[in-house]
């Protein structure tokens, strides 16, 4: 604001000399232009009125009211009134306003002309932000989907993928519980093992789904998701994965200055626990064990042990979640704002916010300056400021890992006298698994970060149509972190203490505390020209060509300490450490520093034409050069072409049934640089830990001495990855503008997979550079379907559909195809992997035994093919090769963690002053891998164990073979025993809103709303554990529920103030 | 005016964007401040550095140790449950596949020592650029690396048999899947003729504790001739480190295992590993600085106050081990550790334990017991003990069995060689060896069993004895006398399997 009132007074108000000097550079143009205004000012009319909206007759300030082809414009006032000045009789205005359709009318005569605007329920005259421009949605042949800004508003989401979920068609989202955290997210299928999150463009400025914990999503105006080739190829190399096109709210020409103001307080809870045994339950089960094993009865007195602790109700808590949100909008002739402050808090329910939270504060200011009339300047500057906590995730020695897994025997305080330590500790687990509080205890860690995003933009209108953009655009993240490691007292006979029972540190044990800043900085610099034009009344041609320069780079250093004063959280820091490195302790202190960067150059081009609005085409090629390809092939071009037909436009389609239709298809090829510069380089020092692992130096007689190796090959042959998509669609709306489908079938082919291939092991363990031999398919169908209904003046209903469904295949890994990346690690007394990447299969699908029910006798066995170790009630494994005996060569496919299709559900509905929204999201045909269960001797069981094989006859079900300690069969290996069927409708959002009515309100405030809302509602599934849907970052690790952090309940009551 | 604007616009534009955007985009790796391969070897000190690395991967080899015990009739692969440690089951059990984490990790580690060798002769006499680098005790250097070059190979045909074999160079991605077993001759004239080299040039003693020296390259060579049967070269080869005097005979036996008895009187070659490193990864827990293989064989879940640290129950010592020492045997307590009749010993240790969960012996590797004091930073990966490889005792027991095997034997010799071992373990004289031919060759071949168990020799010694049929329960002769070649090297690079994998 400070800001905005400088430039005011030095440049704004002083059109006139500004007007003289172009004059002279553009005489020509401006003579002509200049010429005709005058003209037209001279015969003027004038004309006023009001603009409403039809469905509530509310009146609608800062409306646009313009002449047509002209830049003569006014908006209406704070009630709605407007007055125009029309040049002339006979020419048209435009009555519009967002989210409305607008009204074109001819003026006739000068006087009063109201207007009532409908809602813009199939939006079909609206204009949508594509790359490196807007495109009327109407012209467009290639594949976007939308989300609005009311129906992230109605979703109040802590990221923006949030509401992409369900509500952009061709969009899957698989979302995670933990504070902050990042889902994954894919557009249209699964095109590789990793690198494939979408790009995202912020007001045209590139920034990755990592970026999105960022913005505040009060914020956003609209987000479009890039689809198809046709849209994409003019991204290049950035559009492979699909591009996110977050527009974010800008204010408007003349409009008054309005104030916003949103809060919402909730509280989080966790849905459902897992079941477990309880500690009498656990006793005697353990008993068992041991016994069959041929051991001693472990706890002789059952009766005496009771229930126990239940730790799952021990570590979650119920969480608080708050945002809060102010903005102002509006604008002069020649200044237009958009200024916001948020603030969002979320509280982990996994130890509550002590332990685990997300916090961020934003600070945005978007700016349009009219330097001229010809020259516009826009700023946008945000400001983020974040702070997290977090809790051990995602694994059996977790803290939900431990809350399942601990023995439940133990109280939940210590008791026992001469032994320090707050909480309960168990005598026979004696490892790994820990008493869950003990750990959440000595969590202490924080993460601050700051970032300032933006874009300086100039928009010069050379000519008519003729718009010249160069644009800066900048994202600065810093980030700092700490992490104290206390001594921690696990129990007297605990092999992990570093601090013995009378609270003396364990010998050779140390805390420590380490620190971490990383300094990010990305810019990119791109003009390009955007020239719109009409040759011979219904030609059509939209131009634009372009360079663009990136480049993005960071680096990070940090520093660890040993030895922290009193053990303490307080006197956590590197200056109060005392650790010194020592001959025999080099670990004392220890630092790094690491540093990348990456460019881009590009040049890209568009031509999009219509007819009439009729026949559309388009065509895009772009040229990029990435810092990341090998020597010989630093270029790459991408090109994509469409065509569409509105057949609604043509003259001999009458229908009144029908009342917009248009047959669209493209195909195109754009790509991927997620690599890395190769080059053969030599690695000095200790063991550096790559992939795979490679270490240099030696010690003699214990003292260490660094080596060297080449450590690095180089293949000067890669290059970018290229997929190929064809899109095939239509958009139809229908009996009376109230139905609208769109719908697009694609195949998307991708060759080039930047992979590691396999090499032959007598290369030695120097990694193999990357190489372009992956290819994967992927064909689907993106579907939105909306229904609105208006039944009467007070009783409206919308409801929106959007469905999404993709298949995926593996067609090469690399040459002979043996080669395969596997994923989804998790320890059950052995690592494990469950999830493959590998040439035939779905990408990441499950991979293990397959289960054929419990051997009954030893007769059953001696039958069966050879099984080493097998004994009655142990899981029969199936011979899938059928050579006669169960080995690693019969694992096969045993789920997949991605659904057949997804499903949205928006429904929207409001009566006279309520409002009532409701979000459904179902997921159908995706498994889970259940591996949060330890299986160690001593860890608690689940319940299912109580349904265990106990003799022939007893159950023949896979799920629950025999107990005991011992388990010379390999029950625990990977197979689909631990597979369960994850599909789930979830009900994500309800909410219920009350406006009241402006007579009360309206004296100090525009509009008044309440309104309470409840997250993740309910689950339907058969899913055993907390939460079917799973993400842990990559798409290998999806579906592996190791104790994933489940997402919240959350029941919240808000308010909505516009003064 | 206007078209011309544009025009003059649109030619400016593009010109400064041409000269400058392909340099914008192209990388040159001093940008990451990475020295390239063009950039080293250009000074001495890059030379000996590379040398070191190229000892690194004998610390990667620690799970031969463990394998040479476990296939064998010495021990269990034992660990939490059956499926826990499913790679040492296997060839505990026999039930080997070619599917086996540990021996592919053995294949590609010893193939890492070989091609970082290879890198060093392939620039020997003239580094990457052309340029030739001379310094005072190169041939000296490279008589360390053409060792460890014959270490690995060793290793490799030890386990697989015939197997690739090049030393022309480091070789890359290029020649992945092209190469074909050589011969098992063939790789073993590879080895001798490393190791000869290796004598002809290094000094007898190494200021720097467990580098190289001429004695450990004889007695490898020694060894190597051994499993060749040339008893003969391995009789001329060995005796000079005998008759150096270099080495003795420490006289408590025990002491040889401790940190103090690293490096001892009676160590000819020793894998060094070390805790003073921070060097420890889960991800690659064979591959730090310290030593894997200890955390493995210690008890589960240990308490009290003796030095001996928790550990994971695997490779416990069998009964049959344990019996095969006769009384008096000071080795016997070391080699199979009776933690049972321990702790009864010495009730004000306080000593608890879990039994171990899977194929409990009661017995555990006394000689590289996890302990107190000795491990750092990430425990459990980080012990500092060295592996015994060569010791004084085997060179005498191996110059024993090269006397008596050689085409004239001299059994006398080999007698008095076998008499000192045995002298040594019952600390008196009584209990000497005084057979002849093979019934001395059967004493010497059990003596190295009593000698060096439990130290990853005895699967091997049993192979190359032609024993191992009747010593071992499950092995299949001409199938189990090799490990299969790793299922990927089968896949990708189309080796051929050994037989009746």
């Amino acid at each position: 604001m400070v800001l905005s009132g400088s430039y005011q007074n030095n440049q704004f108000y002083k059109p006139k000399k500004r007007y003289m000097q172009l004059k002279i550079k553009f005489c020509m143009a401006m003579a002509l232009l200049l010429c005709l205004f005058s003209h037209a000012y001279a015969q003027s009319l004038r004309v006023t009125g009001k603009v409403t909206a039809k469905a509530s007759g509310e009146p609608l300030p800062g409306a646009s009211v313009s002449v047509k082809g002209t830049t003569i414009g006014v908006t209406t006032d704070v009630v709605g009134n407007y007055s125009l000045n029309v040049p002339k009789t006979g020419v048209t205005i435009v009555i519009s306003f967002i989210g409305m359709k607008p009204i074109e009318t001819v003026v006739t005569q000068a006087g009063v002309l109201n207007f009532a605007l409908e809602d813009n329920a199939n939006a079909l005259s609206e204009v949508v932000v594509v790359g490196y421009g807007t495109q009327k949605i109407t012209t467009i042949s290639g594949a976007i989907s939308t989300v609005k800004s009311e129906d992230i508003h109605r979703l109040n989401p802590v990221r923006v993928e949030e509401a992409l979920q369900g509500q952009a068609s061709g969009v899957s989202v698989v979302q995670s519980g933990s504070p902050g955290s990042g889902p994954t997210i894919l557009i249209r299928g699964i095109p590789s093992f990793s690198g494939n999150e979408p790009l995202v463009v912020v007001d045209g400025v590139f920034q990755s789904t990592a970026d999105l914990n960022a913005i505040n999503p009060e914020d956003i105006e609209s987000l479009n998701v890039l689809k198809d080739a046709a849209t994409l190829a003019i991204y290049g190399l950035k559009g492979g994965n699909g591009v996110v096109v977050v527009t974010t709210k800008t204010g408007r020409k003349n409009q008054k200055t309005q104030l916003g103001f949103t809060a919402n307080y909730g509280v989080q809870q966790v849905a459902n626990t897992i079941g477990v045994l309880n500690g009498t339950e656990y006793a005697a089960i353990i008993n068992e064990g041991s016994v069959v094993s041929g051991g001693n009865v472990i706890f002789p007195n059952l009766a005496a042990i009771g229930v126990g602790t239940d730790w799952q109700k021990q570590i979650f808590h119920t969480a608080p979640m708050q945002t809060y949100s102010m903005n102002a909008t509006g604008g002069s002739e020649n200044v237009t704002y958009y200024l916001s402050a948020g603030y969002l808090s979320q509280g982990g329910i996994v130890g509550g916010m002590d332990k685990s939270l997300f916090d961020r504060a934003n600070f945005t200011a978007n700016l349009n300056f009219q330097l001229t009339p010809k020259l516009k300047f826009i700023v946008n500057a945000n400001d983020v400021v974040l702070y997290s906590k977090g809790v051990q995730e995602n694994s059996f020695n977790s803290i939900i890992g431990a809350a399942l897994n601990f023995d439940p025997t133990v109280p939940v305080l210590n008791t026992v006298p001469n032994t320090v330590g707050k909480y309960g500790f168990s005598n026979n687990i004696l490892s790994e698994v820990y008493n869950p509080l003990t750990k959440l205890d000595n969590t202490y860690n924080y993460n601050i970060g700051n970032k300032l995003y933006g874009k300086f933009e100039f928009q010069y209108d050379v000519i008519k149509g003729l718009k010249l953009t160069s644009r800066f655009g900048y994202t600065k993240y810093d980030d700092n972190s700490k992490t104290f490691t206390p001594l921690v007292f696990y129990g007297p006979q605990n092999v992990d203490n570093t601090m013995a029972a009378d609270g003396s540190t364990v010998t050779g044990a140390h805390n420590s505390v380490s620190h971490q800043k990383a300094s990010n900085f990305g810019y990119s610099w791109e003009s390009f020209a955007n020239y719109d034009f009409t040759v011979k009344k219904n030609n059509h041609f939209d131009v634009t060509a372009g360079f663009s320069l990136q480049r993005s780079s960071g680096n990070a250093d940090g520093a660890s300490r040993q030895d922290v004063p009193y053990n303490s959280w307080d006197f956590a820091d590197f200056s109060a450490a005392t650790g010194v490195n020592t001959a025999t302790n080099s670990a004392a202190q220890t630092g790094f520093y690491y540093q990348y960067f990456h460019r881009n150059v590009s040049y890209f081009g568009r031509l999009n034409y219509d007819y009439d609005e009729r026949y559309l085409a388009s065509f895009s090629a772009r040229r990029d050069g990435s810092s990341t390809f090998g020597l010989n092939k630093p270029f790459a071009n991408f090109y994509a072409g469409s065509l569409g037909w509105v057949v609604s436009k043509e003259s001999f389609f009458k229908s009144d049934f029908v009342n917009f239709l248009k047959i669209r298809g493209s195909y195109g090829t754009s790509g991927n640089d997620n690599s890395s510069p190769q080059y053969r380089s030599i690695s000095t020092g200790g063991p550096d830990y790559g992939n795979p692992v490679n270490s240099n130096g030696y010690n003699f007689d214990n003292t260490f001495y660094a080596g060297s190796t080449l450590a690095t090959q180089a293949n000067d042959n890669l290059a970018w990855e290229v997929l190929k998509q064809g899109n095939a669609g239509f958009d139809i709306t229908f009996y009376k503008n109230k139905f609208s489908v769109s719908a697009d079938v694609w195949k998307k082919d991708v060759s080039g997979l930047l992979f590691t291939p396999f090499q032959s092991a007598y290369v030695g363990t120097i990694p193999p550079p990357a190489a372009n031999i992956g290819t994967t398919t992927s064909k689907g169908i993106d579907i939105t379907l909306s229904y609105n209904e208006t039944f009467s003046k007070s009783f409206r209903l919308g409801n929106s559909f959007s469905f999404t469904a993709s298949k995926n295949l593996v067609t090469a890994t690399n040459l002979d195809g043996s080669a395969k990346i596997p994923g989804g690690g998790y320890f059950n007394g052995q690592s494990q992997n469950v999830t493959l990447f590998q040439k035939g299969f779905t990408p990441a699908y499950f991979y293990g035994y397959k289960t054929q029910g419990l051997f009954q006798t030893q007769a059953e066995i001696a039958a069966a093919p050879t099984q080493a170790g097998a004994q009655p009630g142990d899981i029969r494994f199936a011979d899938v090769n059928g050579d006669g005996k169960i080995d690693a060569s019969d694992q096969t496919k045993i789920g997949d963690p991605f659904p057949s299709f997804t499903l949205g559900w928006n429904l929207t509905a409001s009566y006279k002053n309520v409002d009532f929204g409701m979000f459904t999201y179902a997921s159908v045909g995706n498994d889970v891998y259940r591996a949060y269960e330890r299986n160690q001797t001593y860890t608690n069981k689940f319940r299912s164990v109580l349904g265990r094989w106990t003799g022939p006859g007893s159950t023949n079900d896979a799920t629950t073979p025999r107990y005991s300690f011992l388990d010379p069969n390999s029950n625990i290996r990977v197979s689909d025993r631990y597979v369960e069927d994850g599909s789930f409708v979830k009900i994500k959002n309800i909410q219920l809103g009350y406006t009241f009515p402006s007579s009360i309100t309206k004296k100090v405030f525009k509009s008044v709303r309440i309104f309470g809302q409840v997250k993740n509602v309910y689950t339907f599934t058969k899913y055993s554990g907390y939460d079917p849907e799973i993400s842990n970052g990559g798409i290998l690790e999806v579906g592996i529920d190791r104790g994933a952090y489940p997402q919240a309940r959350t029941y919240a009551f808000g308010l909505d103030i516009k003064l | 005016m206007k078209k011309k604007y544009i025009k003059v616009l649109a030619i400016v534009v593009l010109t400064a964007m041409g000269t400058s955007c392909t340099k914008f985009a192209s990388f040159n790796p001093v940008e990451n401040f990475k020295i390239t391969d063009l950039q080293y070897l250009k000074t001495e000190s890059d030379y000996r550095t590379m040398a070191i690395s190229v000892y690194s991967p004998l610390q990667w080899l620690n799970q031969m140790q463990p394998i040479g015990d476990i296939a064998s009739d010495n021990s269990v692969a034992g660990g939490e449950s059956a499926s826990d440690v499913l790679p040492l089951q296997q060839i505990d059990d026999f039930t080997l596949t070619p599917v086996n984490s540990t021996l592919a990790d053995l294949f590609v580690s010893a193939y890492e020592g070989i091609n970082r060798a290879n890198y060093l002769t392939q620039f020997k006499a003239a580094n990457p650029s052309g340029e030739a680098i001379t310094f005072a005790g190169k041939d000296a250097m490279y008589g360390e690396v053409t060792f460890l070059r014959a270490y690995y190979y060793f290793a490799l045909v030890r386990m697989f048999g015939d197997v690739p074999l090049f030393a022309d160079k480091r070789i890359d991605i290029t020649v992945s899947g092209t190469l074909k077993r050589s011969p098992k001759a063939d790789v073993y004239k590879q080895i001798e003729a490393d190791l000869n080299s290796s004598i002809s040039v290094l000094p007898a003693v190494q200021v720097q504790k467990g580098r190289i020296t001429k004695y450990a390259a004889q007695a490898l060579l020694g060894k190597v001739y051994l499993y060749e049967n040339k008893f003969d070269q391995a009789a001329a080869v060995l005796e000079p480190i005998i008759t150096s005097g270099a080495f003795s005979l420490v006289a408590n036996y025990a002491s040889i295992y401790t940190a103090a008895g690293e490096n001892g009187p009676e160590s000819v070659f020793e894998i060094q590993y070390t805790n003073n490193s921070p060097y420890y990864n889960w991800g690659g827990a064979t591959r730090g600085e310290g030593n894997y293989a200890i955390q493995q064989n210690g008890i589960r879940g240990i308490n009290g106050s003796s030095t001996l640290a928790a550990g994971w129950s695997t490779n416990l010592p069998t009964q049959n081990l344990n019996n095969a020492y006769a009384a008096g045997d000071q080795r016997k307590a070391v080699t199979c550790l009776d933690i049972e009749a321990y702790k009864n010993a010495n009730p004000s240790l306080n000593i608890t334990y879990q039994v171990a969960p899977y194929k409990n012996t009661g017995l555990y590797s006394g000689k590289y017991q996890p302990h107190k004091g000795e491990t750092s930073g990430q425990v459990e990966l980080n012990y500092l003990n060295n592996f015994r490889t060569l010791r004084y005792s085997e060179v005498l027991l191996m110059a024993a069995e090269a006397n008596n095997r050689a085409t004239a034997p001299n059994d006398a010799k080999a007698q008095g060689y076998i008499n000192q071992v045995r002298a040594r373990a019952f600390g008196d004289a009584l209990h000497t060896v005084t057979s002849t031919g093979t019934t001395l060759r059967q004493a010497i071949w059990d003596e190295r069993r009593l000698e060096l168990g439990m130290e990853g020799d005895r699967f091997f010694d049993l192979v190359r004895t032609g024993q191992a049929a009747s010593k071992i329960t499950g092995f299949v002769t001409g199938k189990h006398e090799v490990f299969p070649i790793p299922n990927d090297e089968v896949v990708i690079s189309g080796l051929a399997q050994n037989p009746g994998y």
